[in-house]
Parts: C-alpha cells; sequence; structure tokens
C-alpha cells in the first residue's frame, strides 16, 4: 500500500527519517547464545495479549462477590467466544509465567546483570514479583472454591511475616478474612494498579536495555563480536517467533479451555488436597518441610523468613555477584543459578505429584 | 415424613453444582471451531513463510553489501 500524499503529510509534520535512522542503526550482537534474547520479547508479547484478552472480559465481568462467578459463568455460556477470550486469557498467563520463568533464568545463568545492567535486573525482578500477584489477583476474580483457599492461604502466609505482617495481610484481604472486600481491592490490583505499575516498569526495563545494548555472556565477549541490525533482520525473526507463540496460545485456548470450580462459600471449610497454582507449588511445599514449631518459635514464621531471605538474595545478587562486576567467570554464582532452577523444578513437580 | 425425604432429596439435587460447560457442546460448532483452528494455523504458516522469504532476501542484500547508501552516489537534478 503505497500512499505517496499520506506520507507526506506526515512528513511535513513528523521527522521520521530521524527515527528510521536510529532504529536501522540498532545492531545486535550474535553468537550461539542468542536464541535467549527472544525471552523478553515473548513475555512483552504475552502481556499484551493479556492486556486485550483482560479489557474484553472487563466489559462482562462483575467484580462483586454475589455476582462474580455467575458473570464468569455467563461469559462463558452466553457471549459469542467468551469461552475463548476467557481461555486465552487463562493460557496467555500460564504461558506468560513459564517465559517469564525462562527469561530471569537466562539472565541469571547468562550473567547479564552485571555491570552495568544492575537495574535491569532489578526492574526485571519487579516485573517478575508483579507477575506473580497478576497471576493471585486474577485467580481470586474467578471466586471459586480453590481461588478462595489459595488466596486464603496466600495472604495467611504473608502475615506471618514479623512487625509488618499483618499489615500487609489486612492490606490485601482489605479486613481480617477474605471477604467480597478481598475481591473488590483485588480486581483492583489487577485491572489498575498493577497495570499502572507495569506499563511504568516495562518501559523502563525496554529503556535500559535500548541505552545499555544487549548483554554478551562472558564465556563468548572474547571472541570476535558480530552483529546484525535489529531492523529488518532480529525484527523479522522476533515477528516469526511471536506468531509460533501466538499459535500455541490459541491451539491451548482452544483445546483445553480452563473449567469453573463451585462457587466459595467462605463459611465452608477448604477442598481437600486444595493446592494452589502452579508457580506457588514450590513455596507450598517449602512450608510443608517445617515443622510447627521450631525451638519455641512458630515454624511457618521461620519458613517465611527463610523463603524471603532466599528471594532477597536472588533480588540482590548483581550487587554480591563480584567476580561478575569485574567481567570474570563467577562459577560460585553459576551453581548458586542452577541449584536456585533446580529447587524450584524438583519441589514443583513434588506438589503435582504429592 | 416420605414427601420430606422427597423435597429434601430434591433440593440437595438443585444444590449440587452442574458440570459448566466452557467449550461449545454442538457438534456443528465444535466443527466450526476446530475448522477455524485450521485455517488460523495455515494463515499463521503462510504469514511465517512470507516473512522468512522477506528476511532470506534482506540477508542476501546485506551480504552482497548492496543495502548500504554510497555516500558519493551523484544526485539527480
Amino acid at each position: 500500500m503505497n500512499c505517496p500524499r499520506l506520507k507526506s503529510w506526515f512528513s511535513d509534520r513528523y521527522d521520521f527519517e530521524e527515527i528510521k535512522g536510529f532504529a536501522k542503526q540498532k545492531l545486535v550482537p550474535t553468537h550461539k547464545y542468542e536464541i535467549w534474547y527472544y525471552t523478553g520479547g515473548i513475555t512483552l508479547f504475552l502481556f499484551i495479549i493479556q492486556f486485550i484478552t483482560g479489557m474484553v472480559l472487563s466489559f462482562y465481568y462483575i467484580p462483586y462477590f454475589e455476582q462474580a462467578h455467575k458473570s464468569i459463568i455467563e461469559i462463558v455460556t452466553k457471549l459469542n467466544m467468551g469461552w475463548f477470550f476467557r481461555s486465552l486469557h487463562h493460557w496467555g498467563a500460564q504461558i506468560a509465567i513459564v517465559v517469564l520463568f525462562i527469561h530471569v533464568w537466562s539472565a541469571l545463568l547468562l550473567k547479564a546483570y552485571r555491570k552495568p545492567r544492575e537495574f535491569l535486573w532489578l526492574s526485571g525482578f519487579i516485573l517478575l514479583g508483579i507477575s506473580i500477584f497478576f497471576g493471585l489477583s486474577g485467580y481470586l476474580l474467578l471466586w471459586d472454591e480453590r481461588a478462595f483457599a489459595a488466596v486464603r492461604v496466600a495472604t495467611g502466609g504473608a502475615g506471618n511475616l514479623p512487625v509488618v505482617g499483618e499489615f500487609i495481610k489486612s492490606f490485601l484481604r482489605g479486613g481480617i478474612d477474605v471477604t467480597g472486600d478481598t475481591l473488590t481491592r483485588f480486581y483492583a490490583f489487577h485491572v489498575s494498579v498493577l497495570p499502572l505499575v507495569t506499563f511504568f516498569l516495562i518501559g523502563l526495563h525496554i529503556l535500559l536495555v535500548q541505552y545499555h545494548g544487549m548483554s554478551v555472556p562472558l564465556s563468548v565477549q572474547k571472541n570476535e563480536r558480530k552483529e546484525i541490525p535489529f531492523f529488518p533482520n532480529l525484527f523479522y525473526k522476533d515477528l516469526v517467533i511471536w506468531l509460533v507463540v501466538l499459535g500455541i496460545v490459541v491451539t491451548l485456548a482452544t483445546l483445553a479451555p480452563p473449567e469453573i470450580g463451585k462457587k466459595a462459600d467462605p463459611l465452608a471449610p477448604a477442598p481437600e488436597n486444595i493446592k494452589p497454582e502452579w508457580y506457588f507449588l514450590f513455596l507450598f511445599q517449602t512450608l510443608k518441610l517445617f515443622p510447627g514449631e521450631i525451638f519455641g518459635l512458630n515454624g511457618e514464621t521461620i519458613a517465611i523468613l527463610l523463603i524471603s531471605a532466599g528471594i532477597f538474595f536472588f533480588f540482590l545478587i548483581p550487587f554480591f555477584d563480584r567476580k561478575s562486576q569485574r567481567g570474570e567467570k563467577s562459577t560460585l554464582f553459576t551453581w548458586i543459578g542452577i541449584i536456585y532452577f533446580l529447587y524450584f523444578l524438583i519441589m514443583t513437580a513434588i506438589g503435582f505429584i504429592s | 415424613m416420605a414427601i420430606v425425604g422427597i423435597l429434601f432429596s430434591g433440593v440437595n439435587l438443585f444444590a449440587q453444582q452442574e458440570k459448566i460447560d466452557v467449550f461449545p457442546t454442538v457438534p456443528y460448532e465444535r466443527f466450526i471451531v476446530y475448522q477455524n483452528l485450521i485455517i488460523f494455523w495455515i494463515g499463521i504458516i503462510g504469514l511465517i513463510v512470507i516473512i522468512k522469504m522477506k528476511l532470506r532476501e534482506v540477508e542476501r542484500t546485506q551480504k552482497m553489501g548492496i543495502d548500504k547508501e554510497e555516500k558519493d552516489i551523484p544526485l539527480l537534478d
């Protein structure tokens, strides 16, 4: 489609040549680990799918505890393609979190967090936390037995933190227990607070990537630097991968739409053998390892403190790994990364099987 | 007593949640869904082929070096 008059209308008002020049100048290193560069773009693409399908669902969802479950049943059973958009939103979220974990692990193992990219790691880690909270808050909106029990356990767990625990628990729940107020609050988080924070952080994260350029792993840094233009080479490759990811999400959404469980009853006990979503299973299993009491102290509190310490260490890893900062090989932190990864995998698998 | 028993079991039946159909149940609608999925994949594969062809062309021109603008090229009046 060639519209010279339209093009000249815009070029009389905006200097696109400079933007084109910048896009053409941007170069991306090419080496044997370049496949990991695509994980960030895939995560971004999946987030875009989530925003679009989420906006569509929000036209019909009712964030009030008496009608929430029913509104989802109506979306799925009465609206044209309602089941498909809900299924797309569900599978988009699951795959986004998988790819996000892959993105984080690849950054960890390839030491992409080393100087000068510390803020990239920090902003990315916060985005990981936000994505998990997106998952938890979205999960409750179904207002079924499983979601209700999962949020009760998750917010109750946060309440075991010393000093700030009770405040965090009542802030998240909007009261003492999980009630209709919690649903409204989580809806506000899910459609308003978290998207705003995510926009800002993703913008910052991408800006930092443009500023610093792509990180090259230490093992290939000494080799002769080969680069390819981002536009159009990497852009076209990104498009191909995004199309494949779209195909996978649509296929899963069509062939395996998520079920709708029984409506939550705040007065009923949690169903037997209830488990949280898969990305919480490793935490759930870790809590099970600790006894109720350790040297007279609450076992759950100690467990949560140790888990928090582990996560905090993970968050600040760029500042602990001094060797990578100096551009040297850091075997210890590679092993720490592998241990974190294996622990996550094994505990998640045990959580599934048990 | 019998009437109370019947009423109670009737209420119980209504109280049990029916399984909610999250996928179209009518066979014709299912057929349409699967057909559209196949058409969708044909479209995706077609787009991928076109993009890969364009990419191959771009890489070919870059390898030949003809994509770069010549600095001393004379301008047409």
